[in-house]
């Protein structure tokens, strides 16, 4: 049950000393933005694990996962993963490098089960892989549509336009 | 002319469907409690479909009329519109995000605009604050009297009164629209840094005349279905949110207010003039569909009044920053910022990666509906397929927003 | 059958009958026929609703009370294109959308119409560059008249409607001067005389 929307009243930056020390060494660059986002930095091999801890914090617990994103930066791709706690009314947005060569991901869909569609759209979009993943088929485009348009080499191929 | 009397090949949302009955039937779940046996077929309501408000394709495992599974497919509205930001300058690309929620767009344009703001850190004027309230508070109205009408409308057959009577008071609200900023759906109004038109001559006149009159017209809507028994039978007791479910598939917006859940960002996390604004938060308790319809009826009248308030509180000055030199060609410097605001639907929010340029970098939509839509398959299972036509239409799903 | 049975066979022979095949060009016959039968055709239009997209709430705002399309006869929009005569395409339509859109053309009877309505429609609008987006449903279905907006008002909805009631009423029984093209054919033909002219005149020199 999520608990009362802003009952836990916590500072912003006291809560990402606290996030930090919990999470010592997996939550690395733990930043804010005002007014009330922490952001910080994960690596791919913990993130199932720091994801069901967080899930389970006491008091502050991060209950919802908000959105999911992937975002082509040119030297890597990311996923971006954006939680919400109801108790202290605050937003946790975690960055996730991922190669591109080998573009795949744990999943986080059993943990929160709003990032079930979120996790097939970005690989439909961006082509990061979610290991784990019930169903990762695509979305948004057609299923036997080559290639990942937001990527930033994407070449649009002629095989995807047959009605043109 | 396409071969209609070959044999149809499954596509790979049908074949799941078939996939999975075939499961199900191997596990041994092949029969019911009389041991008449399940004879399960898959029914595609399929993109175009009077009830499903839009391009959205549902592939139904039905058993007689009991619905066993439900897989929503959708993508037949995608309009490539996160591709499209980065070749739009931030400015040309407002047009572009009045189109996601096409029955909102004062909001949604409202959610990227204060995006850009924080990222280049500009700062609207207060006049423009109140007339961003204004206008958005009544398009949250005009977008209630779509879901609303049109959620009625699916349950009888279009021969129900309510939907005409507030299609006709849309038009007088879209009139007003039409009045401050040109057209009358897809407005393209919001600048950054404030608002592209100032109130016209007569306009706050007019404005207070319609809202003097509209909360007997929603007593009026109420009144034509609120003792009708089969309105209330098919609505009460049908898809049940439970205050689980709005945090395990983070739904916003009206759904999660039927529940029982306080999450309003314009209370939580309050932006724009919103603290200084006198309105209660519409909650219910059940989280069924009537609920659902219920939320919705209150939330026109807060709306009202929250534009009366702004009404008799607006200040003189400028409408736009930079009034000489309005800020069309914007470069924020690098970085990336999420903003959200309330949506008639939920949060309503836009993460935006820039990098210095002219162009967004990365846009991405936090939509309400394309999450809320999550969730379906859970509520219709166990229910009547007409039910699910009574869920759809409680759950306010825009098309433009779930595809992007 | 009928009254030639039991007349007597001395007149039954000198009765002649018309018959569409008679005629060679349009007379006052068949220049009734085609006023009524077309008017009847155009002023009673069954539109399918094939709203995609932001234009399809245009379309639902001029079925009902301010902008009413129940005084052009065409309130009666069916979501099934068995029963329908025109498919007012509202909307971006997308490589995914396609086949679909010409499967339910396809199964409309005809004579059958299509009505582009929106920028969208008519040539891909504000998304003219998406990967995803066909440039113009007139790629997929041939297209009768197209109705430009963003989206259009519902006056202009109906200004679509109103040409596509000239374009109703220009289909005849028998099409003018078909000479070359051998005896009148019955039904419905909107062949152009323009088409058959040239031929005919190029034979004649």
């Amino acid at each position: 049950m999520p608990a009362e929307i802003g009952s836990v009243k916590v500072e912003i930056d006291e809560l990402a000393a606290r996030l930090a020390k919990l999470f010592d060494g997996e939550l690395v660059d733990v930043s804010i933005q005002m007014p009330d986002t922490v952001i910080a930095h994960l690596d791919r091999s913990v993130l199932r694990d720091v994801a069901r801890r967080l899930k389970q914090l006491p008091e502050i617990g991060y209950d919802s996962c908000n959105w999911i994103a992937g975002v082509d930066q040119l030297t890597h791709l990311e996923s971006v993963y954006h939680l919400y706690s109801f108790a202290t009314n605050t937003y946790l947005e975690l960055h996730v490098q991922v190669p591109r060569d080998k573009a795949t991901c744990p999943t986080v869909s059993d943990v929160w089960p709003s990032a079930d569609w979120h996790e097939r759209e970005s690989w439909d979009m961006v082509g990061i892989k979610y290991e784990g993943h019930p169903d990762l088929r695509r979305i948004l485009l057609k299923d036997d549509w080559i290639g990942h348009p937001l990527r930033k080499d994407y070449v649009d191929l002629v095989e995807n336009h047959p009605n043109v | 002319m396409s071969d209609q009397f070959a044999t149809p090949v499954p596509d790979a949302a049908t074949q799941l469907a078939l996939d999975r009955i075939r499961q199900s039937e191997e596990a041994g779940h092949g029969s019911d409690m009389a041991g008449l046996g399940f004879n399960q077929v898959v029914v595609n309501m399929g993109p175009q479909h009077p009830s499903t408000h839009g391009v959205l394709r549902l592939v139904v495992t039905l058993d007689g009329e009991m619905v066993r599974d439900v897989i929503p497919v959708i993508g037949y509205l995608h309009r490539c519109k996160e591709k499209l930001a980065e070749k739009r300058t931030y400015f040309q690309y407002i047009p572009i995000v009045d189109r996601t929620e096409y029955v909102a767009s004062m909001n949604c344009e409202w959610g990227y605009v204060m995006t850009v703001e924080k990222l280049a850190g500009i700062e609207p004027t207060r006049r423009a604050e109140f007339i961003r309230v204004i206008a958005a508070e009544l398009n949250r109205i005009a977008s209630h009297l779509v879901a609303v009408g049109t959620f009625v409308a699916d349950l009888a057959p279009l021969g129900t009164a309510m939907v005409f009577y507030m299609f006709r008071d849309r038009e007088i609200i879209l009139d007003l629209l039409e009045s401050l900023s040109g057209a009358r759906m897809m407005f393209n109004y919001f600048r950054f840094g404030g608002v592209r038109y100032d109130l016209p001559d007569g306009w706050v006149e007019q404005c207070r005349d319609f809202l003097d009159r509209f909360p007997k017209m929603v007593d009026e809507y109420e009144a034509l279905v609120k003792t009708n028994a089969i309105f209330l039978q098919r609505t009460m007791g049908k898809g049940v949110i439970t205050r689980q479910d709005v945090a395990d598939y983070a739904i916003t917006g009206p759904n999660a207010r039927a529940s029982g859940v306080a999450t309003d960002l314009r209370r939580t996390r309050p932006y724009s003039v919103y603290p200084e604004l006198d309105f209660n938060v519409c909650l219910a308790e059940h989280g069924d569909v009537f609920d659902r319809y219920q939320v919705r009826i209150d939330e026109m009248r807060e709306s009202a009044k929250i534009v009366r308030q702004c009404l008799d509180m607006l200040p003189r000055g400028p409408v736009q920053v930079g009034s000489l030199r309005p800020p069309y060609v914007i470069t924020p410097p690098p970085g990336s910022a999420y903003t959200a605001q309330e949506n008639p639907r939920g949060e309503y929010g836009t993460y935006i990666v820039a990098d210095g340029s002219r162009y967004p970098y990365r846009l991405k939509y936090r939509d309400p509906c394309f999450i809320n839509l999550q969730i379906f398959p859970k509520l219709l299972r166990g229910n009547k397929i007409a039910d699910a036509v009574a869920i759809s239409g409680s759950m306010d799903l825009v098309l433009g927003g779930i595809d992007r | 059958m009928g009254l030639r049975d039991n007349l007597p066979p001395a007149i039954a022979g000198r009765l002649k009958y018309p018959k569409l095949e008679h005629f060679q060009q349009p007379n006052v016959i068949t220049t009734t026929a085609d006023f009524i039968f077309s008017w009847a055709r155009s002023h009673s239009v069954f539109p399918f609703t094939y709203g995609l997209a932001c234009c399809a709430i245009e379309m639902l705002s001029s079925g009902f009370a301010r902008f009413d399309v129940a005084r052009y006869g065409m309130e009666v929009f069916r979501p099934t294109p068995r029963q329908c005569d025109l498919m007012i395409v509202a909307g971006t339509c997308n490589e995914k959308m396609a086949p679909v859109l010409k499967r339910l053309y396809d199964q409309m009877a005809e004579p059958k119409w299509v009505i582009s309505m929106g920028a969208c429609a008519t040539s891909g609008g504000p998304f003219y560059d998406g990967y995803n987006v066909v440039n113009g449903v007139d790629k997929v279905v041939p297209v009768d008249v197209y109705i430009p907006g963003c989206p259009p008002r519902p006056e202009a909805l109906f200004q679509g409607l109103l040409e596509l009631q000239k374009v109703i009423q220009q289909m005849k029984f028998v099409p003018p001067k078909l000479e070359k093209a051998g005896a009148g054919e019955p039904g419905v033909e909107t062949a152009p005389a323009a088409a058959v002219q040239p031929a005919a005149a190029a034979g004649e020199r």
